[in-house]
């Protein structure tokens, strides 16, 4: 019986310990490169942070992120790095909550020694967790983080994601030239989400500005999955326009609802809906949900062929915003690493100062990346030309189905 | 509120009811037997949940270890059904075998117990993550054959339309907790089980093979969580691994609400829980969660030993 217990404590040990390693904290990829870092004398690879939800009902997102960021972290690699020396991505897992977000970040600022943090993946963990970069001076590039007031957190905070009060309102004004009888508006929102909360006032405020009118907003939880009280609700009132703020999962299953229910109208859905992975969860009714983007596939130019050829071979299926977002985030430290090895050599630099330096060549610099041609404001906010609105297409069946972008 | 919408949300309710009702079903056995709560409860209704995806073909997606992986087989839903939730019951076998009856045979506190279970249900959330990734599924097309998305219960001028998969849900629901009860009351074997629950010596005294009967109870109980992750996948999705975690905790909220250890009380417990939740209006959609457990904690002040729950009494 002894035999029998030790050997059954070992195994849910063991198990235990693999599968926190497998499924939580990833850092993965870095681990001899820190002592190299700190003095910032030597010629081992830079390391940059990643810090991305790769754990709980985020993680949909985290994935989508870390794909996109470990296709930079080839293709840099392949053109020599930053003049010569290879970039190694620390990857540290945030999960879901501000608290690992905050873990993330002091692991990658104190321990990894990191030279800046591409992260984290909701704009909620990052009210919490880049204040904590800041004040270490650490710089932080936003790919995900679409709130209002992000940048405005710190000197050293900075996003490559545009803010949803530009891109937003492009899915509803898509909407009404699609149906310009719309006149009745029904609003969902994730309340539990600092994100869907900043975007369905943007939302609101378009539907106002646009001259509907608002008939119900029904909050739910983004761990929600049961939404037949919130759907029932505002069919009652025959809205012609449903505009959803939530994440994949939880959006998902309230377009299958809704649809289910018998409502016919447009569906708006929000950012936290932009991945293919909302395609698995309403399938054949999801079709015809339109979401506004700050990414397109077919954008033109050398670098998003690139990306998009290297997502496409790995993954099947075309890139969605979330990774072309992630890409960016580490081109940009790439390319402002590379501007500042070219002034002074980075691995010369003491970290505290490399990390201050890079942080004023980012804001600094121009990049042609794949969401186009983006440079920073002085306080942080991406600066972006061309956005997309696109409507979901899926086959009959609802197999297969395709973000189509709208002329 | 109109009648209309009045209905609407009385059959939403009794649907979501009936599921929590089995799920809680499953608590309530491990409870009755061996007094202990089975934390692990909502991860098994997940795998449950993705062992029935798995059985009719379901791919897996580009994040796991099995990413693009199918069974070479392609079940009829209502087969995958039977058979994933058995498998979840077997999970519930090996993890009695594994977390529970070591602790049990050293005659631990009952409390490491359930820390036991915590730590069981930690494990296989990662190892789902591990094995198929976050990703959310959905159940193959034509799971329920034929029938509409919805079935109008009002006219076509007042329509009161209801998801036909909540129907199925709460018909099976019926079915199985009808099946349960009489297992529990008319059969040797359920008799057997409440002598167990009622005093496991003197049951053991009796000839009563306890040891088996436990595990009859773990494989029971987490055939009910899986059916109950099947009915709710197939009304909604899998929505990654942490699926369950929320109904293990509504699932709590329905045993003690209803009386812990009463079959008839997890039933009216989850019937309570599901109907308040539709009720909550529109505009405080977002906090259900925190009704439910608001009469949870009424009830507690109340009526400690629950709706349908016996008083405790302590002998001196």
């Amino acid at each position: 019986m002894k035999k029998s217990t030790a050997l059954t404590t070992t195994l849910i040990t063991s198990l235990t310990i693999l599968l926190t390693g497998c499924g939580g904290a990833s850092n993965s990829t870095n681990t001899g490169s820190n002592s190299q870092t700190q003095s910032a004398n030597t010629s081992g690879a830079i390391p940059i942070g990643i810090a991305f939800a790769q754990t709980s009902n985020v993680a949909l997102l985290g994935q989508e992120q870390v794909a996109g960021a470990k296709i930079a972290e080839k293709y840099f690699n392949d053109k020599g790095g930053v003049n010569g020396t290879p970039i190694k991505l620390v990857f540290q897992d945030t999960s879901g909550d501000e608290n690992g977000a905050i873990n993330a970040f002091q692991t990658l600022i104190n321990k990894d020694k990191v030279v800046g943090i591409v992260g984290p993946t909701l704009s909620q963990q990052a009210f919490s967790a880049d204040p904590v970069a800041d004040r270490a001076k650490v710089p932080v590039l936003g790919a995900s983080n679409t709130a209002n007031k992000i940048p405005e957190i710190g000197d050293y905070v900075a996003r490559v994601s545009a803010p949803v009060s530009i891109v937003a309102p492009n899915s509803v004004k898509a909407a009404l030239k699609q149906n310009p009888n719309i006149k009745k508006v029904a609003v969902f929102f994730a309340q539990n989400d600092a994100f869907s909360k900043s975007e369905t006032e943007i939302f609101q405020k378009t539907v106002k500005d646009q001259g509907l009118e608002l008939v119900t907003v029904q909050k739910f939880q983004t761990s929600d999955t049961d939404f037949q009280s919130q759907a029932t609700n505002a069919i009652n009132l025959k809205p012609d326009l449903v505009i959803i703020s939530g994440l994949a999962a939880d959006g998902g299953n309230l377009v299958r609802q809704l649809r289910e229910l018998g409502y016919k109208g447009l569906i708006v859905g929000g950012n936290g809906l932009n991945t293919s992975n909302i395609l698995p969860v309403c399938k054949a009714l999801c079709d015809g949900v339109l979401i506004a983007q700050a990414y397109s596939p077919e954008h033109p130019g050398e670098i998003n062929s690139a990306f998009r050829k290297a997502y496409s071979d790995q993954f099947k299926k075309e890139p969605p915003q979330f990774s072309a977002q992630a890409f960016a985030a580490v081109q940009v430290y790439v390319e402002a690493l590379q501007a500042l090895d070219k002034k002074t050599k980075v691995n010369k630099l003491a970290l505290p100062q490399l990390r201050n330096d890079l942080n004023k060549q980012i804001l600094a610099g121009k990049y042609n990346t794949p969401l186009g041609e983006i440079a920073f404001t002085p306080v942080g906010e991406v600066v972006q030309k061309d956005f997309y609105v696109a409507q979901i297409k899926m086959d009959k069946d609802g197999s297969q189905g395709k973000f189509a972008f709208l002329k | 509120m109109d009648i209309n919408l009045f209905l609407q949300q009385f059959l939403n309710g009794l649907s979501i009811g009936s599921v929590y009702a089995i799920f809680a079903l499953g608590y309530t056995l491990v409870y009755s037997i061996l007094g202990i709560i089975n934390l692990a409860h909502g991860a098994v209704f997940t795998l449950g949940a993705y062992f029935t995806y798995a059985l009719m073909g379901g791919t897996f997606g580009f994040n796991g270890l099995l990413a693009n992986a199918t069974l070479p087989v392609k079940l009829p839903f209502a087969i995958a059904l039977i058979l994933g939730s058995s498998l979840a019951g077997l999970v519930g076998v090996a993890m009695e075998r594994i977390a529970f009856q070591p602790l049990r045979r050293k005659g631990s506190d009952p409390l490491l117990t359930v820390v036991s279970s915590l730590g069981v249900a930690v494990v296989i959330v990662n190892l789902i993550q591990y094995l198929v990734g976050a990703e959310s599924y959905t159940y193959p097309a034509g799971a329920y054959g034929s029938l509409p998305a919805s079935i109008n219960f009002g006219s076509p001028e007042n329509p009161i339309p209801i998801r036909s998969v909540q129907i199925v849900i709460f018909v099976v629901s019926v079915v199985f907790v009808a099946i349960l009860t009489y297992f529990i009351n008319s059969t040797k074997y359920g008799k057997a089980m409440q002598a167990i629950a009622e005093d496991p010596t003197t049951a053991s005294l009796l000839g009563i093979n306890t040891d088996g009967f436990i595990v009859l109870t773990f494989f029971i109980s987490s055939f009910l969580a899986g059916l109950a992750g099947t009915l709710v996948a197939s009304s909604v999705s899998i929505a990654g691994p942490y699926f369950g975690i929320a109904f293990g905790l509504r699932g709590l909220a329905v045993i003690v609400l209803g009386g812990l250890g009463s079959i008839p009380g997890a039933v009216l417990g989850g019937l309570v829980i599901g109907l308040v939740e539709a009720f909550v209006p529109g505009e405080y959609s977002g906090y259900k969660d925190a009704v439910a457990f608001a009469i949870l904690f009424v009830m507690l002040i109340v009526r400690p030993q629950g709706l349908l729950g016996r008083r405790f009494i302590q002998k001196v």
